[in-house]
């Protein structure tokens, strides 16, 4: 059969399997709308209702909001939880995020054995968070746990904390030990970064003379943008979506008296209820949702405009 | 560009966060009756087969596993055809997976309610199948119906368990030192001393766990309070931030140098360990604990003693219903559940909870051979006061439970003094309290 030009197009539309391509997607697309886009909505529509105990009541425009900011203790529990977010940040992105560039950059400059400290500096990141929260939660333990223990051993009784109990400690400690647990990964990050800077370059600066802390700060890291930001941000969005490490280690009260509550274990005592037997109020748990979601958007976004301003540049 | 995949990563990561609000689902009202799929009520049977009921529990410990196998051969001998199937849930996520499986309708077909405030939330929010005229319920005592009705005084449950928070004291230690079951609030600061002298940690404590701090002041309070305080407060016409309340706060943290070291770190397991294996000596504690102490080390000999009052006056144990058992309202199963209910206004269920879980049961009559059970038993069933907490305190959002809790935690990590707590919980009530008969 002799073929015109004018059904080639279809033709090929027709059996070259492009046609499929698109249905690809769809389960993916399906999954994501019922569990991620859905809830979003629903999250929306719930702050703006009254709820009575577990029963949806009258529409109250913003009065979940403004409980949310002017009642206690919700206010007071905000502003706190709010704080421990930014402390959080804080700690991840100068302690977590040096080392994982130090060892990075060990790892870059081929020490003997780099393939196995890559893999070994991975691993806490194979474990579940929960089993980490619980197995530091032992080692922390104030009589029997391995670190007070070893302090005792090695004379330094004085030093032993209940570092779970006290609240100068507990947020510090939950904090560092996630520290621990992200380090791995974004040490690879990083390894990464580093990998893709071009060898002529690291040449020329290394004949210029440059060395030690000077080649680092003036000739590694500018070349790094790009992975440096990918680490901030990410470390960011961890840091304000932290919660499986508190509710393993301190529980839904973010104990010991609020020291350790983070805005998503706040949100998630008053919309679902605490263990101490209250049943929660979706209303306001929902609210606190979604001002989490607004100031997480709201910082990325700045994030992602002042990185796309710098690359204009 | 990298870039913008991180900006599409970071907007995913938004809509991940987001998404955990969904987690309540559809809200919709219990009293829609579609049926669910997976593990909640179970579908009804073809013919005559046997009827599965689920059972959802926040008993997980192991004795409780296996006195609901237990309670299905004892029920099977009244009801053949019933099989129960037990779901327990770790204590402290409960309430959580409780409200969560009821909004998504795919509760379990007999649910345990937590006592008075709690409980009443899940009644009033229209989840539960009313139970007024069961046979059997007759047996109970008005305060311990009390414990599982909703605002509209209506019976939704029925009383399991009544707990009560005591001193418990390692007779084998006490025997050791030449001390006995304080009398006095005196003799009970004297003993220890002793044992401080000696080099045993006098009270097994810790202040990590919010409600390990309410079920001690719990223990502690009714002598200082006058049995009457729960009473008058209902009335309004005792408050909590009251001389003789910010009293019992006080004589709770009077205690503190008998705690043991870091106690600021230390939560139930630690206290049950530390008590259960002799490392202290006296602990207050809840009833339900004992089962855990004992198989932590069987040969322990536990005494029990009422809390000794400072002024002479009558020793306390604070008891309180601690749970019942009601329908599921979109169970298919309702009928077949009211059985189960009424099973459980039974003697024989009753001594099955006295032998198995050691707990004492609610049900008149109810015998156990385990000494220890029946000197509880005696006890609570005596001269109880009610634990205030729990009848009088678990309401408000949120509960002013929760806020003395925490602020018991503040005011042993230094933040607040016996003063401050009181007001923040009387604080705390004055977003909730209606005076009653007003």
């Amino acid at each position: 059969m002799e073929q015109t030009q004018h059904d080639r197009p279809r033709r090929r539309w027709l059996t070259s399997g492009d046609r499929l391509i698109h249905l690809f997607p769809v389960p993916a697309v399906a999954v994501y709308t019922l569990f991620v886009v859905y809830p979003i909505f629903a999250a929306f529509t719930y702050s703006l209702f009254d709820w009575k105990g577990l029963v949806m009541g009258r529409f109250n425009f913003f009065g979940n909001f403004r409980t949310l900011f002017t009642q206690e203790p919700f206010n007071r529990m905000f502003r706190n939880a709010f704080s421990h977010n930014l402390f959080y940040f804080a700690v991840e992105l100068v302690v977590q995020n040096v080392v994982a560039f130090v060892l990075a950059y060990i790892i870059f400059r081929k020490v003997k054995g780099a393939q196995f400290f890559k893999i070994a500096y991975f691993l806490p990141r194979l474990l579940s968070i929960i089993i980490v929260g619980f197995m530091w939660k032992l080692i922390l333990n104030p009589n029997m746990g391995v670190l007070n223990v070893l302090l005792n051993k090695i004379g330094l009784s004085s030093w032993t904390h209940a570092w779970l109990g006290e609240p100068a400690t507990a947020l510090p400690a939950v904090a560092l030990v996630n520290c621990w647990f992200g380090i791995g990964f974004f040490m690879l990050i990083l390894l990464a970064g580093l990998q893709s800077i071009s060898p002529e370059v690291l040449e020329a600066a290394r004949l210029d003379g440059s060395r030690g802390l000077g080649y680092i700060v003036s000739v590694i890291l500018p070349m790094m943008f790009q992975p440096l930001v990918i680490v901030a941000v990410m470390t960011f969005l961890q840091a304000f979506e932290a919660f499986e490490l508190v509710f393993a280690m301190q529980g839904s009260l973010g104990e010991p008296y609020y020291s350790t509550d983070l805005l998503a274990v706040f949100f998630y005592r008053t919309a679902f209820g605490s263990n101490a037997g209250d049943t929660g109020n979706l209303g306001v748990g929902s609210a606190v949702a979604v001002v989490m979601f607004f100031i997480i958007a709201t910082i990325s976004g700045l994030f992602m405009a002042f990185v796309n301003r710098r690359q204009a540049e | 560009m990298k870039l913008r995949r991180t900006g599409a990563f970071a907007a995913l990561s938004l809509f991940l966060l987001a998404a955990g609000c969904g987690g309540g689902g559809g809200g919709e009202n219990g009293a829609q009756n579609n049926a669910s799929s997976g593990s909640g009520a179970s579908a009804p049977p073809a013919g005559n087969e046997t009827v599965k009921l689920t059972v959802a529990s926040w008993n997980s410990d192991q004795n409780f596993v296996d006195m609901w196998k237990d309670v299905q051969d004892a029920l099977n001998k009244v009801y053949p055809g019933i099989e129960l199937d037990y779901q327990p849930v770790k204590s402290t996520e409960y309430n959580t997976a409780l409200n969560t499986a009821l909004r998504t309708n795919s509760a379990a077909d007999i649910i345990q309610l937590r006592p008075y405030g709690a409980g009443q939330a899940i009644a009033d929010a229209g989840y539960l199948e009313p139970i007024d005229g069961l046979q059997g319920l007759d047996g109970f005592k008005p305060d311990q119906l009390a414990a599982a009705q909703g605002s509209d005084g209506k019976q939704y449950g029925v009383p399991i368990m009544l707990s009560s928070t005591q001193l418990f004291y390692n007779k084998d230690i006490f025997d050791k030192y030449g001390l006995k079951a304080p009398a006095t609030w005196d003799e009970l600061i004297a003993a220890a001393e002793t044992l401080k002298k000696n080099k045993v940690t006098p009270f097994a404590f810790g202040s990590k766990e919010g409600w390990v701090l309410s079920l001690t002041h719990g223990a502690i309070a009714p002598v200082f309070l006058g049995a009457d305080f729960p009473g008058k407060f209902a009335k309004g016409e005792a408050k909590v931030d009251s001389p003789e309340f910010v009293k019992s706060i006080e004589a709770l943290k009077s205690l503190t140098p008998y705690f043991p070291n870091n106690f600021e770190g230390l939560g139930m397991d630690d206290i049950r360990t530390m008590f259960a294996t002799g490392q202290a000596a006296m602990v207050f504690d809840g009833s339900f604990e004992i089962a855990a102490i004992q198989a932590l080390n069987p040969d322990i000999h536990i005494g029990i003693a009422p809390v000794p009052s400072p002024s002479g006056g009558q020793p306390s144990v604070s008891a309180w219903v601690d749970g019942s058992y009601a329908i599921n309202k979109s169970s298919k199963q309702i009928d077949a559940a009211k059985k189960v209910l009424q099973f459980m206004t039974t003697k024989e269920f009753g001594t099955i909870v006295l032998q198995k879980a050691k707990s004492i049961s609610p049900v008149a009559g109810a015998a156990s051979d385990d000494e220890l059970v029946s000197e509880l038993a005696k006890l609570s069933g005596g001269n109880a006061s009610p634990y205030f907490a729990v009848t009088n305190l678990g309401y408000g959002d949120p509960t002013s439970k929760v806020t003395l809790e925490n602020s018991l935690q503040g005011m042993f990590l230094g933040k607040l003094t016996p003063d401050q707590v009181a007001k923040e919980v009387q604080k705390s009530v004055d977003t909730w309290f209606k005076a009653a008969g007003k």
